[in-house]
């Protein structure tokens, strides 16, 4: 009997093992999970979150969010942070729209204009975080803020234009009445940043440099020019998020997505990859998008006042960040 | 005072220490000699705290006691002055000095009158001419080095440790030291003193305990050693010093590979010309800390180069950064792996592939077949032991990080290849493994620049050996000179010279 | 005499207050340039100065002490509208004495300090994320507190802070002279040093027998106390209470940090965040006359007020770099003595 219970107790610690060891190892099959249980909850509590348009907008704004983090996640495997990611967002939105002024036939040119602007952020950003030796979080705060203002500056705060139709059309419209079109660009943005991390030599020395830069660079890693690549591919992939954004919303506003920046690192953050370097997958980064989505879509399905969602918000980023962010103790 | 009694302690499957013993008396200055790895630095570790020993027992004053961290070596009466400095540099040197003792007045007040009079004090006894508000990163390392052993003086200790403290000291100032020392030993303190330098060992000390692989040899008063006895013990060998200065220079034929003339490094090395040649394999040996890792890294473009040319198969080169040296085919295996070579977080694979990573246009595509083959291939020829290619590579035994690390850059198939200490800390068995390997790859047509703290092993591998010695070439051995006397000799910087001074 | 002051001049640009002294010294004197020395220096400016501007330097001078402790809190801004919202509040549905709501305030500073500790030192929190949370959580609990702007604070109070002390001396300066006395103390025990020995290398620290997590505590307590004082300055400044204020605070502190020559752990003073505050004050004060300038100087000029935020955003940037040139001019100060030493050493070697 004694020994019975034993076993079943050493049993269930094993269980308990193996979910510490799968919460640890699988983040990004964690987040989805924590996303699924969550919407599950949710409709459970409230049938009426249940419906297309609900499903449809977590997509929209999943895809979106996913997109900003893209380059968010290449830059914090590497080591750095990039938080600029938001004003970037805003100001090629801004651009798309004046640029396109609605008419279809513009697109090429604002196309190229958006990754003008966006290899220019993201070169100031590199280079900047390389030779400044001040900490990357600071620089591209700095660099953020100038975006965000140079958008009043040039639009007198009120942005023109719009989105053309067709534009519009390529984001919003629904396949089979559910699916936004905006998922057609993840099959062209999933599988280049899956290339460009896992495909390329570039990604490699990415998680190298991350990992340990001393041995990158003893290594025979041009470290310097992978940490301002990594900040130039994340301009581009925020500067073509802001023109899908600037679809979406259709006209745009000045800082009209700066919260990106935040929301970006947090879904990189809660898909596992560490703000340390040298861990982390895009997979991930998507799997935390969704989660911070339903999260927000929970939260207004319980129709929570702001503040209330503000405190319940803040709790659970503390909890996440439990689960996958701690440091090292001094004493060992 | 102070008695260690049949200390053991592993690091994996390495023996640091192997029933090591050590005593020291009051007003006794006592000499703790080895050569690398002799675990002389392991004890010095054990009394300070950092290092908790397997087995065996340590009594001061009669009573058996166990040294936990810092805090109980502090209370047994124990300072130590660390040759890798323990001060803060971005602190000044009064509050580095003070750290923790800070004399306190009623209200809880540090009192600024009596810190800086007890740093007045200390500083005038150490003639140490600096500011006392100034940051100790502003200081010359040698100001440094006085200012550690003055700390660990300045807590009043009854046992004081110093560990190789004059590798960094000018002459005045280890006259200064000297001084105190004896200062201190007649006030009865009692004193173990870690160095390489013989000569101060005869000028300063009382008795001498010598260790060799872990364990200790002899425990014997000065007066009773000479030179040549304390050499036979660290070694096992009687040094026999170079009758001439011989060249090895036009012993090799072949096509020159690596030629480096008058080589200076700041501050470390100077006045450094050396040659290697096709599928030889050059040693470079040394006690630590004499400017073998800087030279490597000057040759890998790592570190900047003050004076001198290098010229690499046949052509003058100007490294910017060892992504040069890299492209013109030089590979780097670093002993320090945690820091400098393995990527803890990344698995095995990647870890071995990491070379192939390195060079090349970046956004080519790397076929994930190629790249596994890769890191197959080179599992099974150098014989890694892993548990699986998508393991990370912190789960690998210590021989085995380092044959991934030789592997993944002679996979490479480089020109030159460069191994700093390669098999430090590394098990007998890979190190054999390892050794195999070179050699093949050498008479493959590799050229391979070797460093070792491990005397039979360069000379057992190497072809050719450089000796260096306080940032310059000692000696230069090959043939019938490679010795194993010749080339103790040359390590502990004994030329005619030093010996007179010494004997 | 000349040689004393080149001596000392050379003494200081060891210091780490060097940079941002600097950076200060050229904003004060483009300030000055601008509004006119005469202008600029009388109390009636002056004082505008200091009690507009008042809680923001304290915030800085608080995330400094963090900083220097190797760790930082971001949540800082929207721990003064707390301490605002808290101040207001007491005082209006308990009916208490503003001093003891302003206590109360106080105290609520502290408490959402202790909480960012036990999320930075003892569980190990990377700071900057686990103070992003704190920021959105506290941000919550300001509005559950006070749902929209409203309260006021008695006139003898608001208007004797924004008044003249013997007709020169801003009232508001004296709370920097609080802050200051509180530093002074503080940083003469020994806490003082363990601070920068704990920021620098913790485990060296640990080994001298220091408690880190205990240190960070403490720095945590007068961080609590100095964003205390902020918030009661905020809410003598606008004599009312707004749960959504202040909350750019956070960022903005750390960037003054940083250009006032601070650096993550160990290395920088209370000066440093002074005078990097001081900085980023002055460049928006003088931007704003700037325009001024500029629009009475050429007719027809005109620009809307987003460019003075731009210019000052610009400013900053620019200040951040110039850290890189300072920061340099200071390496080289701190190589003179190593590399004139090593020169020595090898003559001397030479000869022997």
């Amino acid at each position: 009997m004694q020994n019975n219970v034993v076993t079943s107790k050493s049993a269930t610690l094993n269980l308990w093992q193996k979910i510490q060891v799968f919460v640890k190892r699988s983040p990004a099959r964690m987040a989805l999970i924590l996303a699924a249980a969550l919407y599950i909850l949710t409709i459970a509590a409230k049938p009426a979150a249940l419906n297309i348009t609900a499903i449809t907008s977590i997509t929209m704004l999943t895809l979106l969010l996913s997109f900003a983090s893209a380059g968010q996640t290449l830059v914090l495997i590497g080591g750095g942070m990039d938080f600029t990611v938001g004003a970037t967002m805003s100001a090629s939105a801004i651009l798309t729209t004046a640029f396109m002024n609605g008419q279809d036939g513009n697109f090429m040119v604002t196309f190229g204009a958006v990754m003008l602007m966006s290899l220019m952020i993201g070169l100031l950003n590199g280079v900047c975080s390389v030779k400044m030796g001040l900490p990357p979080m600071i620089v591209t705060m700095a660099i953020s803020n100038v975006v965000s203002r140079l958008q009043y500056v040039l639009t007198q705060g009120s942005p023109l234009g719009y989105a053309s139709p067709t534009f519009i059309k390529t984001v919003t419209s629904k396949i089979w009445g559910v699916i936004p079109s905006l998922s057609l660009y993840a099959l062209i943005l999933f599988p280049l940043m899956f290339y460009i991390l896992n495909r390329s030599r570039l990604g490699r020395q990415v998680y190298l440099v991350g990992n340990n830069p001393v041995a990158a660079r003893l290594n025979g890693v041009s470290v310097n020019k992978v940490v301002i690549l990594t900040y130039v591919i994340s301009a581009l992939f925020s500067g073509f998020t802001g023109m899908l954004g600037a679809a979406y919303m259709q006209s745009a506003k000045c800082q009209m997505f700066d919260n990106y920046a935040y929301e970006s690192l947090i879904a990189v953050i809660v898909g596992g990859t560490t703000l340390t370097g040298g861990v982390g997958s895009y997979t991930g980064s998507i799997a935390g998008s969704l989660l911070m989505v339903v999260l927000n879509n929970t939260l207004t399905a319980f129709n929570l006042a702001q503040p209330a969602r503000n405190v319940l918000l803040g709790l659970v980023l503390v909890l996440l960040l439990i689960l996958y962010n701690r440091g090292k103790s001094v004493r060992q | 005072m102070l008695e260690m009694r049949a200390i053991e302690k592993r690091f994996d499957a390495v023996v640091a220490l192997n029933g090591a013993q050590l005593k020291s008396s009051a007003g006794e200055i006592r000499a703790l000699l080895g050569s690398n790895g002799s675990g002389k630095s392991t004890m010095i570790k054990v009394l300070a705290g950092l290092v908790a020993p397997d087995r065996g027992k340590i009594f001061v004053d009669g009573q058996p006691v166990t040294i936990l961290s810092g805090l109980d070596s502090k209370r047994l009466g124990i300072a130590t002055a660390f040759q890798d400095l323990s001060l803060i540099p971005t602190m000044s040197v009064t509050d580095n000095i003070l750290l923790g003792n800070e004399p306190l007045n009623s209200v809880g007040i540090v009192d600024t009158k009596q810190a800086q009079q007890t740093i007045r004090d200390l500083l005038d006894r150490f003639h140490i001419d600096c500011d006392p508000a100034a940051y100790v990163q502003t200081l010359p390392p040698s100001t440094q080095t006085m200012l550690e052993v003055a700390k660990a003086v300045s807590l009043h200790p009854r046992i004081l440790l110093l560990d190789e403290v004059t590798a960094a000291l000018h002459y005045d100032e280890i006259q200064v030291l000297f001084q105190i020392l004896r200062e201190l030993k007649a006030e009865g303190m009692s004193i173990i003193y870690v160095t390489h330098r013989m000569n101060e060992v005869f000028e300063i000390c009382d008795s001498a305990t010598i260790m060799r692989s872990g364990e200790t040899v002899i425990d014997a008063p000065i007066s009773e050693l000479n030179l040549d006895d304390i050499v036979f013990y660290m070694t096992g060998q009687r040094p026999e010093v170079a009758s001439a200065d011989a060249c090895c220079e036009s012993t090799t034929e072949g096509e020159l590979v690596l030629d480096v003339k008058d080589l200076e490094v700041y501050p470390k090395v100077w006045g450094i010309s050396m040659k290697a040649y096709k599928g030889e394999i050059v040693g470079i040996g040394g006690l630590q800390g004499q400017g073998q890792p800087e030279l490597i890294r000057v040759l890998l473009g790592a570190e900047k180069l003050a004076a001198g040319t290098i010229e690499f198969c046949g052509k003058p080169i100007h490294l910017k950064s060892p992504a040069d040296a890299v492209s013109l085919g030089i590979g780097f295996v670093s002993g320090e792996r945690g820091r400098e070579a393995m990527f803890p977080l990344r698995t095995v694979e990647e870890n071995i592939v990491a070379g192939k990573v390195a060079k090349g246009g970046i956004f080519q595509y790397l076929t994930p077949k190629s790249l596994r083959n890769f890191a197959k291939d080179a599992v099974e020829k150098y014989e890694i032991k892993i548990g699986a290619l998508h393991h990370p590579a912190s789960s690998l035994s210590g021989g085995n990080q380092q044959k991934l690390v030789i592997a993944r850059w002679i996979a490479m198939n480089p020109v030159l290849l460069l191994l700093d200490d390669p098999t430090k800390g590394v098990d007998i068995h890979s190190r054999r493994e390892i050794h195999k390997i070179l050699r093949r790859c050498a008479d493959e047509g590799m050229t391979i620049l070797i460093s070792s703290s491990d005397s039979e092993e360069l000379l057992d591998i190497s072809d050719r050996i450089y000796v260096f010695y306080e940032g310059s070439i000692s000696d230069v051995l090959c043939d019938e000179s490679k010795t194993a006397d010749r080339l103790v000799a040359a390590m502990m910087g004994m030329n005619a010279a030093n010996r007179k001074a010494g004997a | 005499m000349k040689m004393n002051l080149s001596k000392s001049f050379s003494e200081f640009r060891k210091k780490p207050a060097f940079t941002g002294f600097i950076l200060f010294m050229v904003a004060l004197v483009l300030n000055a340039a601008i509004q006119g020395p005469a202008k600029f220096f009388s109390a009636n400016i002056m004082k505008t100065l200091f009690s507009t501007n008042m809680s923001f330097l304290l915030v800085v001078m608080a995330q400094s002490i963090l900083l220097i402790s190797g760790t930082m809190d971001i949540s800082v801004g929207v721990q003064v509208a707390l301490v605002n919202v808290v101040t207001i509040m007491t005082m209006k549905t308990w009916g208490i004495h503003f001093l003891l709501a302003c206590g109360l305030g106080i105290c609520a500073a502290l408490l959402a300090s202790m909480v960012c500790w036990l999320l930075v030192s003892v569980l190990r929190l990377p700071a900057l994320l686990a103070s992003f949370a704190l920021t959105y959580a506290i941000k919550g609990v300001n509005v559950l507190i006070m749902n929209v702007p409203q309260g006021k604070v008695q006139k003898v109070f608001y208007s004797a802070y924004d008044s003249l002390l013997f007709g020169i001396i801003p009232a508001a300066a004296l709370f920097l002279v609080l802050a200051l006395l509180i530093w002074a103390y503080v940083s003469r025990t020994r806490f003082g040093t363990n601070i920068y020995a704990v920021g620098a290398n913790p485990r060296n620290a640990f080994a001298a027998g220091i408690n880190p997590v205990k240190v960070q505590f403490q720095a945590f307590m007068v961080k609590g106390l100095f964003v205390g004082l902020a918030g009661i300055c905020l809410t003598l400044l606008t004599a009312s209470g707004n749960p959504n204020q202040a909350e750019d605070y956070g960022i903005r502190s750390l960037s003054a940090c940083i250009i006032g020559g601070l650096s993550f752990g160990g290395w920088g003073s209370l000066a440093c965040g002074a005078f990097g505050g001081g900085f980023l004050i002055l460049i928006q004060n003088s931007v704003y006359y700037f325009f001024n300038l500029l629009y009475s100087l050429i007719p027809g000029f005109s620009v809307t007020s987003y460019w003075h935020n731009f210019i000052s955003d610009i400013i900053i940037f620019l200040g951040l770099l110039m850290t890189i040139i300072t920061a340099k001019g200071q390496r080289e100060a701190l190589q003179i003595n190593l590399q004139n030493s090593v020169r020595f050493r090898r003559r001397a070697e030479n000869a022997k």
